[in-house]
């Protein structure tokens, strides 16, 4: 499940671009061109060279250009756009925002199970597809074993949180108890 | 407290008994940063204004900013205990206060915990009621024309305050405000005896916001003293406190009145004091990034103040017919706010704008009270607004002229001191001026009932005392009134209960006057 936390810029660019693929009936190749700039980006002779404002803007653009050359017309458009704006810090966070308009288009979501123990595949398709109906979404589910759980399991996904777990049920138990009257105190006031 | 494993037990055979195998499905967000206790958060897509929010370690917080990516909220309890990246939880619901009989009586937080040592409140979930609500609509309200006697002879007779009215209380430090708070506490206790079960009494909520710990405790053990908790809530958010519980205090206090109010109880609230009240919420807000405004308050601090006081309101015979959220008609939330003025300013910001809120004010000041005049209200731009519809009639035709009279001798006063050689009229002026001032001096925690009040200021009004040493003005005073009690004691209930003074009535306290004047002559 991606944690990466997308800024309003980035999300507002990477809308327009994701927009205009799917217009175009482009939207794969974009993607697929999208998440190859991800990960050149993340490699470091490149991406900590492409952010560095002591190197001059034209001698940066022009490192991107070997990268950008097979790319989708539209992709490279963007990118040039982006530098001519001054907006190459989109870059950063483009390919987790172009993955969140994809899930949202196919009214999908992803997420991860902590579960005392490991769950097996069969397992957690079992569970991805029952709380699929519950959410109304398709989930992507990941296993994370968290022994303090005790037992049952916790989903998280798309923002909130599922919890059948035996820790779960203890901490709102807990809760109940502090703030719950005592008979007596009840009886007396 | 004492804890009994069988009490446990009975709680947990409830759990189970109830226990349902559903899961809890909750929005969540991780914390993105944490300090000054505020906090912002990422996620909590379905987050709620004002929402109560759950964090690690048994902290909660509030949503007070709804951003396009994150959301602020104000942390109500020990930021320490929260950090970068912990799940943060909505409870889906408004942040909510107990309210109801069990809270007489009681030393509480912002959020309605007892902080009095005295156990757990017993309370039921029906018994959460929102800090924010509506105040009444125009067609859910009727005129404010019943008094609410402070027992204060300056503010009863030239001041005087309605049942559902607002009524500014305005000084700097150390000019008596809050005794003045504390004196109408006490004097409620003559409304039902005291005792919150009787519908006459009054009940009062005091909430102290941003105050010394030790003022909070000052005033609850001289209610303690005076008997005056039983029918009184003490709301406590002092200046040890968080900045949200501080501001967040007057809200809670005013759910908890409304609670009375709407059950056809008469109420008095006193927020001590809404200028720091301002402060917290400056605080809070300019921690959550709000833009400044004047002052550096943000721009909805005029809206802090004003939603507050309308919730103040005397309720229609008929409310219940028109909103079902009032259980009882005629009920009414009476608010005195107080406003602490820097160097007698009361052209700054907040002090005006509160001004303009209420129904009038009380302004105390600093040269009187150090002059010995206490209270030390300033008749001159004290003024009630709505208040003189609801003085009895008595009161009325007894204290008219006590104003003006007084303003004359003010005016006067400045004017004699240049000069020794005065008319017959002036000096007569002057005289009765001395009088009256000296009559409407009060001590504290002695607060007096409007039959005595008003044979007190007959006594002053009429010219009796004109003949009489200024300095013996107090004893007389005191005199009079047990002359009066002992030897015309239908006088006093007379007035209370026919709430006029008759030519009978008058003459009666001539002839007590003309008895008791030779003892200090």
């Amino acid at each position: 499940m991606s944690t990466t936390r997308v800024d309003g810029v980035t999300r507002r660019y990477a809308g327009a671009l994701f927009e205009l693929a799917f217009a175009r009936g482009a939207l794969d190749a974009v993607q697929a061109d999208v998440e190859r700039l991800g990960r050149e980006l993340s490699s470091p002779a490149i991406g900590a060279y492409l952010f560095d404002t002591r190197v001059p803007h034209a001698e940066r653009r022009s490192k991107l250009e070997p990268v950008l050359a097979g790319m989708h017309q539209l992709m490279q458009n963007f990118v040039g756009l982006l530098f001519d704006k001054r907006r190459e810090a989109v870059l950063l966070n483009l390919s987790a925002a172009f993955h969140e308009r994809r899930l949202l288009l196919d009214r999908a979501a992803e997420g991860v199970v902590e579960s005392a123990v490991p769950l097996g595949e069969a397992e957690l398709s079992k569970l991805a597809a029952a709380l699929s109906r519950v959410m109304d979404k398709t989930l992507h589910l990941e296993n994370r074993v968290t022994p303090d759980l005790i037992a049952g399991v916790r989903v998280v996904a798309d923002n909130r949180m599922i919890d059948f777990s035996a820790r779960g049920r203890l901490d709102g138990l807990r809760r109940t108890m502090l703030s719950s009257p005592l008979p007596s105190a009840a009886s007396s006031a | 407290m004492d804890l009994r494993a069988s009490e446990v037990t009975s709680i947990l055979e409830k759990e189970i008994e109830n226990y349902q195998g559903e899961s809890d499905m909750r929005s969540v967000g991780t914390v993105l940063s944490v300090g000054d206790g505020v906090s912002r958060v990422w996620g909590l897509e379905d987050c709620m204004m004002n929402e109560l929010l759950e964090f690690p370690g048994g902290v909660r917080g509030v949503a007070l900013n709804l951003e396009e990516d994150n959301v602020g909220c104000v942390l109500l309890g020990n930021a320490s205990k929260v950090k970068e990246g912990d799940t943060v939880r909505t409870t889906g619901r408004i942040i909510s206060v107990p309210t109801g009989p069990s809270l007489l009586g009681r030393v509480v937080n912002a959020l309605g915990d007892p902080v009095d040592g005295r156990g757990p409140l017993s309370v039921t979930e029906a018994d959460y009621l929102p800090i924010e609500q509506p105040a009444p609509s125009v067609v859910e309200r009727q005129p404010v024309d019943t008094p609410l006697q402070t027992g204060i002879k300056a503010i009863d007779a030239m001041i005087p305050i309605g049942r559902g009215q607002r009524e500014l209380i305005i000084g700097d430090r150390q000019t008596g405000k809050t005794a003045l708070l504390t004196d109408t506490i006490i004097s409620q206790k003559n409304t039902g005896g005291g005792d919150p079960d009787n519908p006459e009494q009054v009940i009062c909520i005091y909430v102290a916001m941003g105050q010394k710990q030790s003022t909070v405790v000052d005033v609850v053990q001289k209610l303690e003293a005076q008997g005056a908790m039983p029918y009184t809530i003490v709301v406590s958010a002092s200046a040890m406190d968080e900045a949200s519980m501080q501001y967040l205090a007057a809200y809670a206090g005013a759910t908890m009145g409304e609670r009375f109010r709407d059950e056809g109880r008469d109420v008095v609230i006193m927020y001590d004091d809404l200028y720091k009240q301002a402060l917290a919420y400056r605080q809070v807000m300019l921690l959550l990034r709000r833009p400044p405004g004047r002052e550096a308050f943000p721009g909805d601090v005029f809206n802090l103040h004003s939603r507050l006081l309308e919730r103040a309101a005397r309720l229609a015979d008929n409310a219940p017919e028109i909103n079902p959220r009032f259980k009882k008609g005629g009920g009414s939330l009476t608010a005195l706010p107080v406003v602490e003025t820097q160097e007698g300013d009361v052209s700054a910001y907040i002090p005006t704008n509160v001004i303009s809120i209420t129904d009038g004010q009380i302004f105390l000041e600093s040269n009187l009270f150090n002059a010995g005049v206490r209270p030390a209200v300033n008749a001159g731009i004290s003024v009630s607004r709505v208040g003189g519809a609801a003085q009895i009639p008595a009161m009325k035709k007894i204290a008219g002229g006590l104003r003006l009279d007084l303003a004359t001798y003010r005016e006067l006063q400045a004017f004699a001191q240049f000069g020794s050689d005065l008319d017959k009229a002036t000096q007569k002026v002057l005289t009765r001026g001395e009088k009256l001032v000296e009559i409407l001096k009060q001590g504290q925690y002695v607060p007096m009932k409007v039959e005595d009040q008003i044979m007190v200021i007959y006594a002053g009004t009429s010219g009796g005392l004109d003949d009489l040493a200024t300095s013996k003005v107090p004893a007389f005073e005191k005199a009079f009134l047990a002359h009066m009690q002992d030897n015309y004691p239908d006088v006093g209930t007379t007035i209370r209960e026919e709430k006029k003074v008759s030519d009978e009535v008058k003459k009666l306290l001539d002839e007590a006057l003309a008895a008791v004047k030779p003892q200090f002559a």
